[in-house]
């Protein structure tokens, strides 16, 4: 008999799929399951949490010309 | 990310979630049939046309003969979608469907031609004492409608227009402040969003407002639809008579006027002549003008307003354009009209305003506020570009001569593709590239950072005993349009939250449960 897990499905390139699972890895319990290079099943009240995360790993990069005023 | 279809419902969706009853009064009216008619998909006026004159009912194997095997995606959003204008009903328990019997009839009517004589407007038969031309109508037209545009962003010299539009305009959260009076209202966000629509958007966007009011002004909206969809099919340059329309839609004509969709010489004239604008509310072919076009008109007109009053008109007067752009994202806009500085300001972190002019960087943060408000990049390109200042073009148009010139004096090509081909084609390949291209591209990529990831909700089924149990299932799934993700390998597959029901249903009675 198969089982139904609700979750939400995550569809990204693969360096965000890298970055997504290490966000897990520092915060365990928010990939259910790793579906493949492009798809992961996330819990449904991480949503929020690893967006907010994925902002904040990828502004590390960005130039802002005002710092240096 | 619910602010990019803030314009997007269209009357289509209107009519989706009207009840009924409501639907079926819609449908008596045979100008009402053709005009949804006209503003449905292809694929859908198709299924109608097929449909229209089959008396019994269609099976829904036969139906998906019509379509591509890959296409049942897009056949089964269209059917819901036409199920909820109760355009098609089930019958025979889901097997089989049919035509709205009330559409069908008054659609083939019209097409036959055998529809009541006034179903599309009485067109007065008696010469018009003041007769006016299809000139004179697109001038009242667009002057109208642009009264409420330069209102919207604060142009002066400019008469309010009528407090009907604008408790439309605050109801739309297009402006809003406190009380009605003209004095107190400002644009909103959204408002910035309005104008950059082309004009037949906006003025859905203004009957969709005014439709929802219907309720509280105690007029039927089947009489207003009606109404609205048979000036639709109204001839421009043509006068209808009034004494044939109901008390709703004479006072519907009052604030039509107030829009430019209708003009009437008096209030109490028994004719009226349809605009531009209103005939072609349900037409595919563009109305008056593309949302640029009136932008640089606002622009235009703004910008000369102000120079003559303020007596300087070396800068603005003699050009549209305004706007210089470096490539280090520095951002400089020769003007001083309010509308030019609101609109950079939606995306530009401005830094300083000079008398003629404003100062201001392209950051990250300035156009991710932009892109987050539903506006993209191509609007912002293409925005730029527009209004780039004369010197931008002058330069790129050298820079363009020179690349040209160097590419034929040393026989290669470089604009990409191979080199020393023909060297009449290298000119072709060359683009006048009026902002730094560094610029376009930063904004481009700056748009796609925005959706890094997709998320959608819903269910993983797995654990599957066998292959041919996970291939039913999927088949299913993917048959009924649910399907997100599968993974045959591994026996998965992945439903949306809406198909997980369907899917478990099924799911209970094909495979029995051990």
């Amino acid at each position: 008999m198969p089982t139904a897990t609700k979750g939400v499905l995550v569809q990204c390139d693969p360096s965000i799929r890298a970055l997504i699972l290490q966000i897990d890895s520092k915060a365990p319990g928010i990939v259910l399951d790793e579906l493949d290079e492009t798809h992961l099943l996330i819990k449904q009240d991480q949503v929020m949490n690893v967006k907010n995360e994925l902002n904040k790993l990828l502004s590390k990069n960005i130039y802002n010309p005002f710092d240096e005023q | 990310m619910s602010s990019t279809n803030l314009f997007k419902t269209t009357v289509i969706q209107h009519l989706e979630e009207l009840p009924q009853t409501i639907q079926t009064k819609l449908y008596e009216a045979p100008a009402t049939c053709l005009s949804i008619f006209r503003l449905l998909p292809a694929v859908a006026k198709f299924f109608i046309t097929s449909m229209v004159f089959y008396e019994r009912p269609v099976s829904l194997s036969q139906l998906d003969k019509w379509c591509k095997p890959h296409a049942r995606n897009r056949q089964i959003e269209l059917l819901q979608r036409l199920k909820a204008l109760h355009l098609i009903l089930d019958v025979n328990n889901g097997s089989h469907i049919t035509l709205n019997p009330t559409f069908r009839k008054n659609f083939r009517d019209c097409l036959t031609g055998v529809q009541s004589v006034n179903a599309f407007g009485n067109i007065c038969t008696t010469p018009d004492k003041h007769h006016v031309d299809v000139s004179f109508l697109d001038k009242f037209a667009s002057q109208k409608w642009e009264t409420i545009l330069h209102f919207m962003v604060g142009t002066e010299l400019v008469a309010a227009p009528s407090s009907s539009v604008l408790s439309l305009l605050k109801l739309g959260g297009l402006m809003e402040g406190p009380g009605n009076s003209p004095k107190n209202l400002a644009i909103t966000n959204k408002g910035f969003q309005f104008l950059l629509q082309d004009s037949n958007t906006q003025i859905w966007t203004l009957l969709l407002q005014y439709l929802n009011l219907t309720k509280d002004l105690n007029m039927d909206p089947v009489d207003v639809l009606n109404f609205i969809f048979i000036l639709g099919s109204l001839e421009l340059g043509k006068s209808y008579t009034v004494s044939h329309l109901s008390a709703t839609q004479v006072s519907l004509l009052a604030d039509l006027k107030d829009y430019g969709l209708v003009y009437q010489r008096t209030d109490s004239s028994s004719r009226f002549y349809p605009t531009r604008l209103a005939t072609t509310l349900t037409s595919e072919s563009s109305a008056l003008k593309s949302a640029s076009t009136s932008m640089d008109q606002v622009i235009e007109s703004a910008s000369t307003d102000n120079d003559l009053s303020s007596g300087q008109g070396g800068v603005a007067s003699s050009t549209h354009g305004s706007i210089i752009i470096e490539t280090n994202f520095k951002v400089y806009a020769y003007t001083n009209s309010p509308l030019e500085i609101a609109v950079l300001n939606l995306f530009v972190h401005l830094k300083t305003r000079f008398a003629n002019m404003v100062c201001g960087q392209l950051t990250r943060e300035s156009v991710r506020s932009a892109l987050q408000n539903g506006i993209t990049a191509e609007q912002l390109i293409k925005f730029l570009e527009t209004h780039a200042h004369p010197q931008m073009r002058v330069l790129a148009k050298e820079k363009l001569d020179k690349k040209i010139e160097f590419d034929t004096n040393n026989n290669i090509n470089t604009a990409g593709g191979a080199p020393g081909t023909k060297s009449d084609s290298n000119i072709t390949q060359h683009k006048l590239e009026i902002l730094p291209p560094t610029v376009v591209d930063q904004i481009k990529l700056w748009q796609l950072e925005l959706d890094r990831i997709q998320t959608f909700e819903g269910y993983l089924f797995k654990d599957f005993v066998s292959q041919q149990e996970f291939e039913v299932l999927n088949k299913y799934a993917m048959d009924i349009g649910v399907l997100l993700w599968s993974d045959k390998i591994k026996k998965r597959f992945f439903v949306t939250k809406k198909g997980i029901d369907q899917v478990a249903d099924y799911a209970n009675r094909k495979i029995p449960s051990r």
